[in-house]
């Protein structure tokens, strides 16, 4: 082997390290990869004729359904596990539930639909903010005080409406909020534009471009230097939990809608929303110990578990479709997770 | 003087066999009791009180390897999937091959051990966040229990361990057998955690891990092996839950992992690790048992109960923070 050839080799292989390094660190980027890989791989099942019906266009979009409220609490997840000390929010399905209940009543009372929107998002800032002043002022754990708190949410959900769901007329006439429009001969829901797509712009702002964001991402990384920093370590995470409770409460408008009907336990039958959303904002790049996570990893991660289970569903007949997805979830969390774990060790 | 004085304050919380927060929970038990005594005339009855201690075992059972986990500063969400795991599997073994009970109970135990290893070689091999690890083993148990079911609830189960049940035959003394067994297990692991030194190595590992490690504790080991009892115990209370047969549905143990927590916090366990006793677990579990029973007694929807239970945890919680404080200040 000549001297020439050798440094070639060398340098390509430095080529190599650099762009897994950047696959590493740059999570939306792997996961913008992996969402292409499950992409083909399902069209070459198609092709195969191992799919029950076309994974299309069409169908990619009318999944999209799913994707709102994945995708916006897990968001919520992401403000409150980058704020730090152990943040977690368990409690993000049973407001869903709660103040979607809210929802319901003003509705079917009669109300403009504005305004029992606004109540219901005000009942969800609020039941985010009691979340905010336990485990921020009177430093509850927050794995505690959300678990304290997802009892007591969904208890009060169910008691509200002695079981029942609301479902009557007016309430019904709200699943116009999601109905699909048409994209260029593509039918996609409306609450795509209307509602996830503003959400995720205001909460990228939030984070990327104010001074809270710079606030947050301190306080999550060491809140003991920012402290000293004279930031208000509290007041910072208060917002957080404040905000996460925000999400869930515009979630909860989206599943009433989408139901035609306020659910006493539409965020907490099975295993809830809050496993999948925290699920999400982990293969998103949110690492636990707080003060790291960015709204592009969370919004690929959300897209690319949609499709993969719209994917699945397509893939087996009847209810084991379901099924895999559970396995999905789970081995792509360990395996985000042991990622994580890896490129923080070797790139720091 | 005063040097042996401080230390000797300084020692006496460990002498003691019962701490204040387990002490407090004794009261809050005694009063509710006597309050629905008073209050209705089914509370104390022996029927009421069987029922009651017999819904505890599964949750007191869980609870003694949930109390090690959590001292270890880790946490297990996956109990409820892998209790669904091993019954599921049992009732089709007593149902479709006949297994006999201690078989069966073997055959549960080896299977929630098995289920345990891979939570705790994960935690402790992988190094990832041990609340990751169980959300991803509670979606991949649920997918396993879902397969063996096959799309169907397991019906018509033989009642092979019906010593272990809820009927006359699961009683000893006119006592729960479970809820015995749920007692010396328990027994056993507060001995084991307070007076064996690896038992104690647990709350060294809790505290601080790098202090344990540089101490010479095999921190990898005694992770494992909180994760594994814990499966094993799964296992125990998979087996209690068949108990007198009957049916085994598709949502087994779904919402268990919470309710187990739920009384290892109110049982005075800090959820940051390093501290906390079995016996507050036990008593943790009887509350939450007693209002579940008082909530149904006293005419009220059922849906109160998780009411109840946050604002006990809240309660609990607020009170050893507020002790946390005091100590810190003193």
């Amino acid at each position: 082997m000549t001297a020439a050839e050798s440094t070639t080799n060398a340098r390509e292989r430095a080529r190599l390290a650099h762009l897994v390094e950047y696959l590493l660190t740059e999570r939306a980027v792997l996961l913008a990869v992996l969402l292409v890989v499950v992409l083909v791989w399902f069209k070459v099942l198609q092709a195969g004729q191992y799919l029950v019906a076309p994974y299309d266009l069409g169908y990619l979009a009318s999944a999209l359904e799913s994707l709102v409220p994945l995708c916006l609490l897990a968001l919520a997840e992401l403000l409150v596990i980058v704020s730090g000390r152990g943040g977690i929010d368990l409690s993000v399905g049973a407001i869903v539930s709660l103040a979607g209940m809210a929802f319901g009543f003003c509705v079917a009372g009669g109300w403009p639909v504005p305004l029992a929107m606004l109540v219901c998002l005000a009942a969800g800032t609020l039941l985010g903010a009691v979340n905010g002043v336990l485990t921020a002022y009177l430093r509850f754990p927050p794995l505690i005080a959300t678990l304290a708190t997802y009892y007591a949410y969904s208890s009060l959900a169910m008691v509200s409406n002695d079981r029942a769901p609301i479902s009557t007329e007016p309430v019904q006439r709200l699943s116009a909020l999601t109905r699909p429009i048409d994209v260029f001969g593509l039918y996609v829901p409306r609450h795509v534009f209307t509602i996830l797509l503003p959400c995720l712009v205001l909460v990228w702002l939030v984070v990327n471009r104010s001074t809270y964001g710079r606030k947050l991402y301190a306080v999550g990384t060491n809140d003991v230097a920012a402290t000293f920093a004279a930031l208000s370590v509290a007041r910072v995470r208060l917002a957080a939990y404040t905000g996460a409770g925000l999400l869930a409460g515009v979630v909860a408008v989206v599943t009433v809608a989408q139901f035609a009907s306020a659910r006493p336990d539409a965020g907490t039958v099975g295993n809830g929303m809050a496993l999948p959303a925290i699920t999400i904002a982990v293969l998103g790049g949110v690492a636990i110990q707080g003060g790291i996570g960015t709204v592009g990893g969370v919004a690929m991660a959300a897209l690319l578990v949609t499709w993969l289970n719209a994917g699945l569903l397509l893939a087996f007949e009847g209810s084991e479709g379901s099924q895999y997805q559970l396995l999905a979830l789970g081995v792509v969390l360990v395996g985000s997770a042991l990622l994580n774990t890896i490129s923080l060790r070797r790139y720091g | 003087m005063t040097t042996v004085a401080h230390r000797l304050q300084a020692r006496r919380p460990a002498a003691r066999p019962i701490e204040g927060q387990e002490l407090a929970l004794l009261g809050v038990l005694v009063v509710l009791w006597g309050v629905l005594g008073l209050a209705t005339d089914t509370f104390l009855t022996g029927s009421n009180l069987q029922a009651i201690l017999f819904n505890v075992a599964p949750i007191a059972l869980i609870g003694i390897g949930m109390t090690a986990v959590i001292v270890t500063a880790g946490i297990d969400v996956s109990v409820g999937s892998a209790v669904a795991v091993v019954m599921v599997v049992v009732a089709k073994l007593i149902r479709d091959v006949g297994v006999p009970a201690p078989l069966a109970v073997l055959v549960a135990v080896a299977l929630g051990v098995c289920l345990g290893a891979i939570n705790g070689g994960l935690v402790a091999f992988g190094r990832i966040h041990p609340i990751i690890v169980t959300f991803a083993t509670l979606n991949v148990f649920r997918f396993v229990a879902l397969r063996i079911f096959d799309g169907r609830q397991v019906t018509g189960v033989p009642d092979t361990l019906g010593s272990l049940g809820g009927g006359a035959d699961g009683r000893i003394w006119g006592l729960p057998t479970a809820w015995l067994l749920a007692v010396l297990l328990g027994a056993a692991m507060w001995w084991y955690m307070r007076s064996w030194p690896t038992g104690r190595h647990l709350y060294a590992v809790g505290g601080d891990v790098r202090a344990a490690r540089l101490a010479g504790v095999r921190v990898r080991r005694r992770l494992v092996f909180a994760y594994v009892l814990t499966g094993a115990l799964v296992g125990l209370a998979g087996c209690v839950l068949i108990g007198s047969g009957g049916l085994v549905s598709q949502n087994a143990g779904e919402g268990l992992e919470l309710q187990v927590i739920a009384a290892v916090v109110i049982g005075g366990t800090s959820i940051m690790g390093g501290r906390g006793t079995v016996l507050g677990t036990m008593l943790g579990a009887l509350l939450v048992g007693t209002v579940t029973s008082a909530v149904t007694l006293l005419g009220w929807p059922s849906e109160l109960t998780p009411l109840f239970v946050g604002v006990f945890i809240l309660v609990a919680v607020g009170a050893d923070l507020v002790r946390a404080r005091r100590r810190k200040a003193r």
